[in-house]
């Protein structure tokens, strides 16, 4: 390592964790003059990046980084473990085993929303201690939050990350209002320390970066105040453009770690850069321990060039947005919602959505934090009302839930009667009396879950890839089935991932494949098929290839699809729609319309394969129709009779 | 010592001018090649679905019979027509089709034009199996047990009854007129006879045209091996040694090895047998003697005689460098053998492998109606390619799905494989799937390598089943670069 033996000495390392443990760690931050810093990758991928990030760049980097220092690399949580397998097509687990293999001596961080995981809705409780120990392998520092600040929703995950000897550190949802006083924070943090002991980093997660730099400092020092060993970690986001005002008020006023990312790829909504936090608490005083700054900026220098690849993927509004003090939203969230604004065409009344509606709808609904899940919830609330022109109309079941206290109980206040009314109608009253209370989620059997996922793959499954399927089923399946089609393609670096329009011809690419071995591909000619697909020449390792892509047909397309199983071609001919399970030749129809038949009669024989096949009725009936001829080609799916049943 | 006889009286000469080949695909091609060796005239006949077949761009005239599919190409009459339009004098029936048709060959010769092949009256006696069976039986022939053509209706259910007392189960129904493996179905025990005796009469109705089938003892997991005879009007018979036909599946032929591996005493034994089958028989041009064997024993028995061209003559061709065709054409034309019996030579090890447009991973079924998008194909020593595959050829729903035979010759067994093997992956097919990768799934099959293989190899060897649907991982990252490109846009990343 070219690290510097003083700044190694200083860093906290996974090595440290595993050999002296988590008590270990905690002192050392306690005791050093300084204070650390979180790389927030993850968030500010998120945040600025739609979450598109690919591991290409992560590697790319990984050695500056690794060389940096850091406390922490916040890598995976939040909404990428999703993102992973929907649009990077990496399994998030394989991700950070490759991660840490390119990056041995730097604790990996993550987001993990309690009881919600790495998802939008509550998990049963055996998933949760099953995906937890499953991502602790690679995960050194927990950070665990739940939206109503409800300590209950995080207590598995607490004991699961606790069993695994690693680093916890439970959340304080930070925002800002009348409630939202620094009694009730502190109050807040005993709460938390009465289910996880002292052993723990307590972090003030300012995810919308709501509040003056005066009022993070005075939290942070309420909170030392009375409890003044507990180690504190500063999260937030630069939305305002102020979050290192925010961040050199924690830290002077005794935060032992803060998160940054680096500045080739600050955004509006993520956070701050390394540099300038590193740079601006220098003057002040206070040293980043374990940094090399040099290698801080060597990441930056290597990554700058890579952001012109994700261009697509940034805010499509530039500049910093101070009106997020009113609204609110997280920083996680705000890419999105102008997304769906655009895409929904809606953008013209943003600023009536987030600077009139969505503040209203907060305080009606409580005042509680918006983040994940809560932050949906608000946003889509307030986007039906400003778009249905009447308020809470139709209101979707995340708000009902919670609105009957399914997800824990408001921290504040509840919605007035008005609100129930409008949500739950006229008879609101008995409707909330009779379901409200908190929704114990029921553990589902994970030998089942297992089964079926090896059902939909027809292959056996790993325990990593049953705990990616509890995550998000149907885009775990995609993924996996994307995989077995393509390989591992995370390799791939970003200008041909993203390229849109076609590469150039001559265009040439060299990376290495997962294994390891080096691979050139040259872009060749292409030409377009008889049948409307495409078929492209590459050069692979000098060999020049022809690859047939077959492309979606329009609609009323020649290209017929097969689009009957065989369990629906079974259930057909029970209700007397006869179909061929097979594609063959009609050789001999033994009835005519008219006839009647009985269950086990032969209906049609099908020649395929040289063979001949009967076709049985599975029903007694009269045969209303017969749809081919001796000779027909027919395909599987296609129609061969129809029998009316007769009872 | 066998002696050529020449220049008998009473064999009639008549030199051929033009030919016309009464079928369709690889062996058209096949044939129209060696006719054009010959300086003759090549006529192909074609039906209406193979209008853009490969065929008739190598023939020098190509006739349309009609709009098919199949039954043109079935119809005797039809072919005469072409025959006369054409202004052909001899007709090659191929394989399939009309080959083995003792009408089709009585009409030729009624029409005043050659039939190159055997005379009606053989068709008529060894096609029909029964009858087959008397003449070997006549001439001292081992033969599997077996019965007359089974009576119509349920005396015939009683006759197999009857026969599956005697010999034991499992037995065999099969199309007095089939061959092919057409028509030919096991019967495990008496209560199936009643499923499968109906399915056999129909499917050899409608294969042959004849409902008659008859009952023969099944002998478990043989061998099949077959010998190549060429017999010509003045009495002379030679062998051109065996073919290992045993890799089958549902009694099609996959792959077939010349000389079969056997102990020496066994084959001249077996060459003999064949050699006097033909003679008792007055067999003339070409045709194929077919043994079981017993895997253990090396005993042998008679099985059938086909009197046509094989789809596998090309690894006898290859070993032999004998022209099987063009000795077909000499001997219709009353033409004496050039080649003496000991002058063939067995030169090394031979393979030949089909590869049709088959998923051989769903039960090897056909990719009819998919265009072959991309093809290219090997070379280099010891590889023969016959084939009906283009760049752009679509594969038919009418007719059978082979792309092209390769057939392989090594120096020995070993390096036939390795030729094999090089050779099958030196193909380029983008389109459909084809059986290329379960071939190269048997090359690395150690039981092949030790050349131990039976008609029961398939069933008995699934893994070779389990070939990796891809071989190298860049061949993954290359197909999604290609979607990206083709897309415009990466249709998994937004």
């Amino acid at each position: 390592m070219k690290v510097a033996k003083a700044k190694l000495e200083e860093r906290i390392t996974p090595r440290d964790l595993r050999e002296k443990g988590v008590d270990y760690i905690l002192d050392k931050i306690r005791r050093s003059d300084g204070y650390y810093i979180t790389n927030t990758e993850r968030d500010l991928s998120q945040s600025d990046f739609k979450n598109r990030i690919m591991p290409h760049t992560q590697i790319l980097v990984s050695e500056e980084r690794n060389d940096a220092g850091y406390f922490s690399l916040e890598i995976t949580g939040g909404a990428s473990v999703h993102v992973d397998m929907l649009r990077k097509q990496i399994n998030p687990l394989e991700k950070l085993e490759v991660l840490s293999a390119h990056m041995p001596d730097t604790m990996f961080q993550n987001l993990c929303r309690g009881i919600n995981l790495f998802g939008y809705r509550p998990y049963p409780e055996n998933v949760i201690r099953l995906t937890v120990r499953t991502f602790a392998r690679y995960v050194h520092v927990w950070r665990v939050f739940d939206f109503l600040n409800y300590v209950p929703n995080m207590i598995p995950v607490f004991e699961e990350v606790k069993a695994a000897g690693c680093i916890l550190e439970p959340c304080l949802c930070f925002s800002t209002g009348p409630e939202h006083t620094d009694k009730f924070y502190v109050k807040k943090v005993g709460e938390l320390l009465d289910v996880t002991g002292e052993d723990i980093v307590l972090c003030i997660k300012n995810h919308g970066g709501v509040g003056t730099s005066k009022r993070i400092g005075g939290l942070v020092r309420a909170i030392l105040d009375k409890y003044p060993d507990l180690v504190v970690h500063y999260h937030g986001h630069n939305t305002d453009g102020n979050d290192i005002g925010r961040i050199i008020e924690a830290v002077r006023n005794g935060a032992k770690i803060v998160d940054a990312g680096d500045h080739a790829f600050t955004g509006f909504y993520g956070p701050p850069p390394i540099l300038t936090v590193i740079d601006t608490l220098e003057e002040y005083g206070h040293r980043a321990v374990g940094i090399d700054r040099q290698k801080v900026i060597d990441t930056s220098t290597k990554l700058r060039p890579q952001r012109e690849c994700y261009k697509d993927f940034e805010s499509q509004f530039f500049g910093f947005d101070p009106t997020v003090q009113t609204h609110k939203l997280p920083g996680g969230a705000t890419g999105s919602s102008f997304e769906q604004a655009g895409k929904g065409g809606f953008l013209p009344l943003m600023p009536e959505i987030l600077q009139k509606e969505l503040p209203k709808v907060q305080k009606e609904l409580g005042n509680w934090w918006s983040v994940t899940p809560g932050s949906q919830i608000l946003w889509t609330t307030a986007v039906n009302n400003v778009l249905k022109k009447e308020r809470y109309k139709d209101a979707n079941d995340d708000l009902k839930n919670l609105m009957l206290g399914r997800y824990g109980d408001l921290p504040f206040y509840w919605p007035s009667d008005e609100i129930y009314a409008s949500v739950f109608g006229p008879d609101w009253k008995e409707t909330v009396e009779k379901e409200k209370g908190y929704q114990k989620i029921v553990d589902v059997d994970i030998e089942i879950e297992k089964r079926v996922l090896e059902q939909r793959l027809g292959r056996s499954v790993t325990e990593d890839e049953l705990v990616l399927y509890l995550q998000h089923p149907n885009d775990a399946v995609n993924f996996f089935k994307f995989e077995e089609k393509y390989g591992k393609t995370w390799v791939l670096p970003p200008e041909i991932w993203f390229k849109k329009g076609g590469f150039n011809l001559g265009e040439k690419f060299k990376f290495s494949d997962a294994f390891g071995k080096q691979h050139i591909i040259e872009i060749g000619s292409k030409r377009k098929t008889k049948s409307g697909d495409v078929v492209t020449y590459l050069v692979i390792d000098h060999h020049p290839e022809p690859i047939l892509t077959e492309m979606e047909q329009e609609a009323g397309g020649v290209r017929k699809k097969i689009t009957l199983t065989a369990k629906e071609i079974d259930a057909l001919a029970k209700s007397g729609d006869i179909r061929s399970t097979l594609k063959g030749t009609v050789n001999e129809i033994p009835v005519s319309e008219g006839g009647d038949v009985s269950a086990g009669q032969v209906l049609i024989v099908l020649e395929a394969m040289k063979m001949l096949n009967n076709v049985i009725s599975e029903i007694n009936g009269k045969v209303s129709e017969v749809l081919v001829s001796p000779g027909d080609e027919v395909d599987t799916g296609d129609s061969l009779v129809i029998i009316e049943k007769s009872d | 010592m066998f002696k050529i006889k020449k220049g008998k009286a009473m064999v009639k000469k008549r030199k051929i001018q033009k030919v016309l080949i009464a079928n369709r695909g690889e062996v058209a091609l096949r044939i129209i090649r060696t006719v054009k060796e010959l300086g003759l005239f090549a006529i192909a006949v074609y039906e209406k679905p193979d209008s853009e077949a490969l065929f008739i761009r190598f023939a020098d005239d190509a006739i349309l019979v009609g709009d098919g599919p199949r039954k043109d190409y079935l119809d005797p009459d039809r072919m005469i027509w072409a025959a006369h339009i054409s202004g052909a004098d001899a007709i090659h029936p191929g394989y399939g089709f009309l080959a083995e048709n003792a009408e089709f060959s009585a009409a030729c010769e009624k029409a005043g034009i050659v039939f190159i092949g055997p005379s009606s009256d053989v068709i008529q006696d060894l096609g029909n199996k029964v009858k087959a069976r008397e003449i070997m039986k006549r001439a001292g022939i081992p033969f599997i047990p077996g019965t007359d053509n089974l009576s119509s209706g349920d005396k015939g259910i009683d006759e197999t009854v009857e026969f599956g007392k005697n010999y034991g189960y499992p037995i065999m129904l099969k199309a007095s007129s089939g061959g092919g493996g057409k028509g030919i179905r096991k019967v495990e025990n008496e209560s199936d006879i009643l499923v499968q005796l109906p399915l056999a009469r129909a499917e050899a109705l409608s294969a042959f045209n004849d409902e008659k089938v008859y009952v023969e003892k099944c002998i478990e997991a043989p061998r099949h091996v077959e010998v190549q005879i060429l017999a010509d009007h003045h009495g002379n018979v030679i062998h051109l040694g065996t073919r290992d036909c045993s890799i089958q599946r549902r009694h099609q032929k996959l792959l077939e090895i010349a000389p079969a591996d056997l102990p020496a005493d066994v084959l001249e034994t077996m060459h003999e047998t064949a050699v006097s089958a033909a003679r008792e028989t007055n067999y003339t041009n070409a045709g194929t003697v077919e043994f079981l064997v017993n895997s253990k024993t090396n005993d042998f028995w008679f099985m059938e005689m086909n009197t046509r061209l094989q789809v596998e003559h090309t690894v006898t061709e290859i070993l032999t460098g004998v022209d099987i065709v063009r000795e077909q054409i000499r001997i219709a034309e009353g033409e004496a053998l050039e080649i003496p019996g000991e002058r063939v030579q067995l030169m090394g090890k031979a393979i030949q492998v089909r590869i049709n447009a088959e998923d051989p991973k769903n039960n090897f079924w056909p990719e009819g109606g998919k265009r072959v998008e991309v093809y290219q194909s090997p070379g280099g020593h010891g590889i023969r390619l016959d084939g009906m595959v283009y760049q752009g050829y679509k594969i038919p729903t009418e007719y059978d799905s082979l792309l092209v035979k390769m057939t392989v010759r090594g120096y020995n067994w070993e390096q036939t494989i390795q030729r094999l093997r090089r050779a099958l992956n030196d193909f380029l097919i983008v389109g459909p799937e084809t059986t290329i990768p379960f071939y190269l799934a048997i090359c690395d099959e150690p039981d092949f390598h030790k050349g131990k293989f039976d008609t029961s190899y398939l069933d008995t060897h699934p893994e070779i089943f389990n070939y990796p649907e891809k071989e190298r991982e860049v061949a993954g990252l290359s197909k999604l670069i290609a979607e990206i490109h083709a897309k415009k846009t990466n249709p998994y990343a937004y």
